[in-house]
């Protein structure tokens, strides 16, 4: 049995991968979020549109915007078109798209951009979701990836070097670089490596997939969205991916309040298993992807959400902390009106498959457990952590 | 006891000196009529008898003493001709004697043979760790759809002399050639570990699985 | 012939995989178990699974995980962390680890190393070394590179040989998590002043610094981490091109 460590001042446990909680109890998220006072804002706009200045090229668009619908991107959209420049916005379709995701992503394009989407192949990317779901406890893998790569991809295709990200995850979550004066390249950069490192591919790579499937019938083809393109190709091309959220204060929270007076919608209540309303809305499998983090480190989305709300003097801590006992790490029963068995049967999972593989990704050390070393289950199949907060010496 | 050709009861011996649940687990891949045991009424009713080991020889064959099942396994192998598969130690404790720290051990005495310390030369590291690969030298039911030369998992300081060369079904290369397979009749013996051997180990457990017993 | 076994590492603290440089600034890269499923699709030739808390936390063994993790797994594990007794290493035996990787322990009773090998056999016990260069000196640490020795290190070989180790797992703290290639020069010394398999770790950051290691010292296996958390590389295409390169590997 053992006990996670909190940040003293917001719920983030140290099990998070990449956070790190220093000798005063604070945890580098924290930390980023304090550092913002010192950071000089104009300069770092004023870097932004230099950056996007330094790229305009032939192709007649002057960066590309990944974008998924959601308040973030419809935010990168705005701020883009704001400082005058042309984007091409780049959607990749969601795993299990949602009918408000839909229309999100239409409302993006009602902004007044060119945008194109790619469609990986669905019958073979709902095999992916099953496959990752068992092999490495994520259901999200080929989403998360299919973006990384196919947007990398589209910049090399359409000779557009510039991709506009939003926010920096690792920074506001506590990553190990901060965000400090440096130049574009060192600290805001998306490359081959981030996305090894921090881009959720969780160390499988698709020529992993590749060996193991083949003798299924899988072909490298199969594989093609799902590989990122080669160093040279990136080199060549220029590629850069930069952060907007390393140039500008970075809130969700603003976000969604600006996006939703553009149109974009949010839910009409906090999504299950989270306490916004206003954030993963375009996939029914987002539910499945956050729980299993829940299972394996011990924290989710509404962890994050409250600390974020925390540092922003939103939240209190101990209200923080009722939340994560109120609402985080529930059993995943329904999403967004489809119940658990209709995400899982869109990708040929049964229920009794699912317990089996939440049950081998369970840090079982993080929750309570009866006499013979079983995990404690309620009536709803939610299981308890050992501790909700730090427990006192 | 006549066992029907279909119906499995696979043992592992459990000497209590090695892992044998990888061992069970690599059975389970194809069998699950497979149990491990160290009791003579489980060793009586099996189809197929598998031996374990890793270690000395002399505590090997001491443990077979300690629990009794000495005279039992000679009986079953040699009179009852259960198909056996000895792994590693497994298969060094069917030898006549062993030979270990100038100490001379009596064996199982299935296979005529003697058990020594690996060679020592330039470039030879002992214990012999690693993926090596196992030349066969004569056709065998538990090589069917297994690729010659291909490489397996060994890890051990000693190995198998045998006195008749018709006893010697794979050898492999380290510094001197020496015997990775054996087989006498119904007795088989492997100095790899197959349960750590991937595709191609499964395969050779499958194979010995499918040995009949009156063969 | 024999091959060269390219062996990943992954330390853990209870269920996080940690990375660290230098054995400092540990943070959390992934999920064990995820890993391990990894590596067992792509049949990686060993693995070896350190628990980097164990001695320090002097905390029990966490036999459920080991357990866990080898229910996953066809590959030989190794495992290491916090062992100093003969109990102890059966239990991990047990709970299915082929071979068990001694360090702290080794440093202060090679009677241990001695009776685990009679009782078990050499082959599976791993004594592994962390070390610095400083002033030019090899110098032995212990407890997860906090506490230094004075231990000769050629002396110290020969003894953990004559008591029986199968082999040593050799770490360069200096290198260890950097990905600048490794101590190529005190790897080298070690091997030719030993006479079990030695196992190389600390440094690895391309294919190419196993290349060089491979080409100047007569290593059994090289052990690497930050390569596979932090690059597109896995254990198969570093094989490949050794392949390439005439090692002898298995593919």
């Amino acid at each position: 049995m053992s006990y996670l460590q909190y940040c003293k001042r917001c719920v983030i446990p140290s099990s998070r991968p990449h956070t790190f909680i220093d000798s005063e109890g604070i945890c580098s998220g924290c930390r980023n979020y304090e550092y913002r006072q010192y950071i000089n804002w104009n300069q770092r706009k004023k870097l932004l549109l230099q950056t996007i200045e330094n790229h305009r090229n032939k192709s007649g668009y002057d960066c590309i915007i990944p974008c998924s619908g959601g308040k973030d991107s419809t935010i990168q959209v705005l701020t883009v078109k704001e400082m005058g420049f042309n984007p091409l916005v780049v959607i990749i379709t969601p795993c299990h798209p949602t009918e408000i995701g839909r229309k999100n992503i239409e409302n993006v394009k009602n902004l007044g951009v060119d945008a194109i989407e790619l469609t990986t192949n669905p019958v073979f990317r709902r095999k992916l979701n099953k496959y990752c779901l068992n092999l490495v406890g994520d259901i999200s893998w080929p989403e998360a990836v299919a973006i990384w790569c196919n947007v990398a991809r589209t910049s090399i295709k359409y000779q557009i070097p510039l991709i506009i990200w939003g926010e920096n995850p690792e920074n506001e979550n506590g990553g190990p670089k901060r965000n400090s004066d440096v130049s574009v390249d060192e600290i805001a950069t998306h490359n081959h490596r981030w996305m090894e490192e921090f881009g959720g591919t969780l160390g499988l790579r698709a020529s992993d997939i590749l060996f193991d499937l083949k003798k299924d019938g899988v072909t490298e083809k199969d594989i093609i969205p799902y590989t990122y393109p080669s160093i040279d190709e990136i080199k060549k091309n220029k590629t850069l991916g930069i952060f907007l959220g390393y140039f500008l204060p970075w809130d969700g929270h603003s976000h969604a309040i600006k996006a939703k007076n553009n149109g974009f919608q949010e839910y009409h209540k906090n999504v299950e298993g989270n306490i916004v309303p206003y954030e993963n809305l375009d996939n029914y499998q987002k539910r499945i992807h956050d729980y299993f983090k829940y299972l394996k480190y011990g924290y989710d989305r509404v962890n994050d959400w409250a600390s974020i709300a925390i540092r922003r003097d939103r939240l209190s801590r101990e209200e923080a902390v009722q939340y994560t006992k109120d609402v985080s790490g529930k059993y995943p029963w329904e999403y967004m009106g489809k119940s658990l068995e209709e995400v899982l049967s869109f990708i040929d999972v049964t229920v009794d498959e699912f317990d089996f593989i939440c049950d081998k990704f369970t840090n079982k050390n993080l929750f309570k457990k009866d006499s013979d070393g079983k995990l404690i289950k309620d009536n709803l199949g939610n299981i308890t952590k050992n501790n909700y907060d730090n427990i006192k010496e | 006891m006549t066992i029907s050709k279909n119906k499995k009861n696979i043992v592992i011996i459990d000497l209590g000196i090695s892992n044998v649940q990888s061992v069970l687990k690599a059975f389970n891949c194809f069998e699950q009529n497979v149990k491990i045991s160290d009791k003579i009424k489980d060793l009586n009713e099996a189809s197929h008898l598998v031996l374990p080991g890793v270690g000395s020889f002399e505590k090997g064959i001491a443990s077979l003493n300690k629990k009794n099942l000495y005279d039992t396994l000679v009986n079953l192998v040699e009179v009852k001709k259960v198909p056996i598969l000895g792994i590693c130690l497994g298969m060094q404790l069917f030898a006549t004697y062993g030979f270990e720290n100038n100490v001379k051990t009596k064996g199982l005495n299935l296979i005529s043979g003697e058990v020594i310390k690996i060679k020592e030369m330039n470039d030879v590291r002992i214990p012999h760790v690693g993926w090596n690969n196992v030349n066969f030298l004569k056709k065998n039911s538990i090589l069917i759809n297994v690729e010659d030369n291909s490489n397996f998992y060994f890890t051990h300081s000693y190995h198998f002399n045998c006195s008749n060369e018709e006893n010697v079904i794979a050898e492999t290369n380290y510094g001197l050639n020496f015997v990775s397979i054996v087989k006498k009749d119904n007795i088989y013996g492997i100095q790899f570990h197959p349960e750590k051997s991937l595709k191609f180990g499964i395969k050779i457990l499958n194979n010995f699985s499918n040995i009949n017993a009156q063969n | 012939m024999l091959k060269i076994r390219i062996i990943p590492t992954i330390l853990y603290d209870e269920f996080k995989m940690v990375k660290g440089i230098n054995f400092n600034s540990w943070r959390t890269v992934g999920n064990i178990i995820q890993a391990i499923r990894i590596y067992k699709i792509r049949q990686v030739d060993e693995l070896i699974l350190l628990d980097i808390s164990a001695t320090n936390k002097n905390k029990e063994i966490n036999l459920d995980l080991i357990k866990d993790i080898s229910e996953d797994s066809f590959m030989p594990l190794t495992f290491g962390g916090g062992i100093n007794n003969i109990d102890q290493i059966s239990q991990i035996i047990k709970n299915g680890a082929d071979k068990v990787s001694i360090n702290t322990a080794a440093t202060k009773d090679l009677d241990l190393i001695y009776e685990a090998s009679k009782y078990f056999g050499c082959q599976c016990i791993v004594v592994s070394i962390d070390y610095k260069i400083e002033n030019n000196k090899i110098v032995i640490y212990t407890n997860s590179g906090t506490k230094k020795t004075d231990l000769n290190i050629l002396d110290y070989i020969k003894n953990l040989e004559e008591a029986g180790a199968g082999e040593i797992l050799l770490n360069s703290i200096d290198k260890e998590g950097t990905m600048s290639g490794y101590d190529i020069k005190t790897i080298k010394l070690i091997t030719e002043n030993s006479g079990i398999p030695i196992i190389a770790s600390g440094g690895c950051g391309k294919p190419k610094d196993m290349l060089d290691l491979v080409k100047k010292a007569e290593i059994s296996g090289m052990a690497a981490a930050s390569i596979f958390h932090f690059t597109h590389n896995t254990p198969n295409n570093i094989k490949e091109y050794l392949q390439e390169n005439a090692i002898p590997v298995r593919i």
